[in-house]
């Protein structure tokens, strides 16, 4: 394969920012849940059930 | 989607644009057929954030596992299968990355912008969570459209960067969207943030057409379009099939990323406000006790 | 509602005067903002000896010649937009898609004898994208010669069946 440092490069840019884009948003989903539920049990509990769920 | 695209092939460059248009607009346009008993008008019909999380987080699976199963898919064919360029070789292969990046760059920029109309003229309160969260979305993706054409510039043209009409409005782009995160920040009181960064985002939408015609006005170093909506994608089939899964695949990412992020700021705001009214009850409760 | 009516009037005047300005900007900063000049620009422009600007063309067909002078490479081509042609040199080392036919720009100056002397030479791809076995079969049939132009119409060899073309598409990763 010819250029195959340069198109290496570009697959892992392309690759890596938005899963480390989508790791970051899952953490921030997840804490945002807990705080909510610990806060107010009852819209939450209906959000956690289904996440359970799936 | 594979019987689509081979039907009518030069429609194709604005399927992302449209789709994004509808993942971005979740907010309000999603779900369109909802039950027609919705109290007020609307569009203030979904600034419910207990309907909005509920619509959302049923969308969710379907947008993140769409989208990594068909970029993962273009991506090792545009990798593998698809054949090298008579004249690039295989350095045409960041094309399948590059050019959907470029494509979401612009088309989350027009997400944005359809926020900030719903949140100036309407004073939508979804629209400025969702208006917040695709600006770092977009910026990111338009840092992976600068950086691949970088990377793709360098052996073909002969160099990093250049001064050219496409180049630098992309560059231009790139800073609104960072202007944008700051200026939408930038408040102690949300909503003049909000308000803001609207204004801001929508002056920067006459950037979009320049991008966009910047290879047909001026002499440029950068090529002009391969896939245009009146004529044939001077492009052979075997290349454009990874590059529509792609591209297909990114707005789906792109949209399962600003899903989730309007997902965790609705509630986030939701604690803020429980937290606000705890400690509100606590002072009155102080005040009572003295 | 008639808040909202009002707020919507005045963002689509607002965006109108906006429009409008970029638009009037962009006419008049419309011949600055090109990134190179055309040989027959630049018969028409007579530039000093000492302005450097980018000259961008097609490499003209059979005016290549690369020899080397003290040890270094010397490129020398002419680059023509299909009216003038300018003579350019250039010492160092070619993009690897430099060839005869090829668009290119070259950053230099243009000296009093006439020849343009570049300091670097890009070269600029179009928006065709066909594997090497199409672009062969294309060739074979006289249907395209890549020093005289850009390919014919997409639509007659874009759904190019590989077998036609030589060997199977799917090899050619």
């Amino acid at each position: 394969m010819t250029h195959l440092p340069y198109i290496a490069a570009a697959y892992a840019l392309a690759v890596l920012v938005p899963a480390a884009y989508g790791l970051a948003a899952m953490r921030r989903l997840r804490l945002a849940r807990t705080r909510l539920a610990a806060l107010d049990p009852r819209p939450a509990r209906r959000e956690t059930r289904r996440e359970t769920r799936r | 989607m594979t019987a689509e695209t081979s039907a009518a092939p030069g429609g194709f460059e604005m399927a992302p644009r449209a789709a994004m248009f509808r993942s971005v607009d979740a907010l309000s346009s999603l779900a369109t057929p909802a039950p027609p008993k919705a109290p007020g008008r609307s569009l203030h019909r979904f600034a419910n954030p207990g309907r909005f999380l509920r619509l959302a987080g049923a969308l969710q699976p379907w947008l993140t596992a769409g989208g990594l199963i068909l970029t993962a898919a273009g991506l090792v064919w545009g990798l593998v299968v698809a054949p090298a360029d008579w004249q690039q070789g295989d350095a045409v292969r960041i094309m399948y990355v590059h050019v959907p990046a470029a494509w979401l760059a612009s088309a989350g920029y027009l997400g944005l912008a359809v926020c900030s109309v719903l949140s100036l003229v309407w004073r939508h309160p979804l629209a400025d969570l969702a208006a917040a969260e695709i600006g770092p979305v977009g910026a990111a993706f338009t840092g992976i459209c600068l950086a691949t054409g970088s990377l793709w510039g360098k052996p073909m043209w002969g160099a990093w960067w250049v001064w050219d009409a496409r180049l630098t409005s992309v560059l231009v782009l790139f800073f609104l969207y960072l202007g944008h995160i700051a200026l939408i920040r930038a408040f102690d009181d949300p909503t003049r943030g909000y308000r803001a960064g609207a204004i801001l985002a929508l002056v920067g939408v006459v950037n979009l057409p320049i991008i966009k015609f910047s290879v047909d006005w001026w002499n440029t170093l950068h090529q002009p379009a391969t896939i245009s909506l009146t004529g044939a994608p001077s492009m052979y089939l075997g290349m454009l099939w990874p590059l529509a899964l792609t591209a297909l695949g990114y707005t789906l990412v792109f949209a399962a990323l600003v899903t989730a992020r309007t997902r965790a700021a609705v509630m986030e705001r939701r604690i803020r406000a429980l937290l606000m009214a705890a400690a509100a009850r606590e002072d009155g409760a102080v005040q009572v006790a003295a | 509602m008639t808040r909202k009516r009002r707020r919507l009037y005045w963002l689509l005047a607002c965006g109108l005067g906006v429009g409008s300005a970029a638009a009037l900007a962009l006419s008049a900063f419309r011949d600055n903002l090109v990134f190179f000049v055309l040989p027959s620009d630049l018969a028409a422009q007579h530039p000093g000896p000492d302005r450097t600007l980018r000259l961008g063309g097609l490499v003209a067909e059979g005016s290549v010649v690369r020899g080397s002078e003290d040890g270094h490479p010397l490129a020398r081509f002419r680059i023509t937009d299909g009216r003038d042609a300018v003579p350019v040199t250039f010492s160092g080392i070619l993009p690897d898609l430099f060839r005869e036919g090829q668009g290119v720009v070259a950053l230099g100056t243009l000296g009093r004898d006439g020849v343009f002397h570049a300091a670097e030479v890009l070269a600029k791809h179009d928006e065709t994208y066909m594997p090497k076995d199409v672009a062969e079969a294309l060739k074979q049939k006289g249907l395209w010669n890549p020093k005289a132009g850009p390919p014919p119409p997409a639509s007659t060899w874009n759904t190019l069946a590989p077998a036609k073309a030589g060997a199977p598409t799917k090899a050619g990763g």
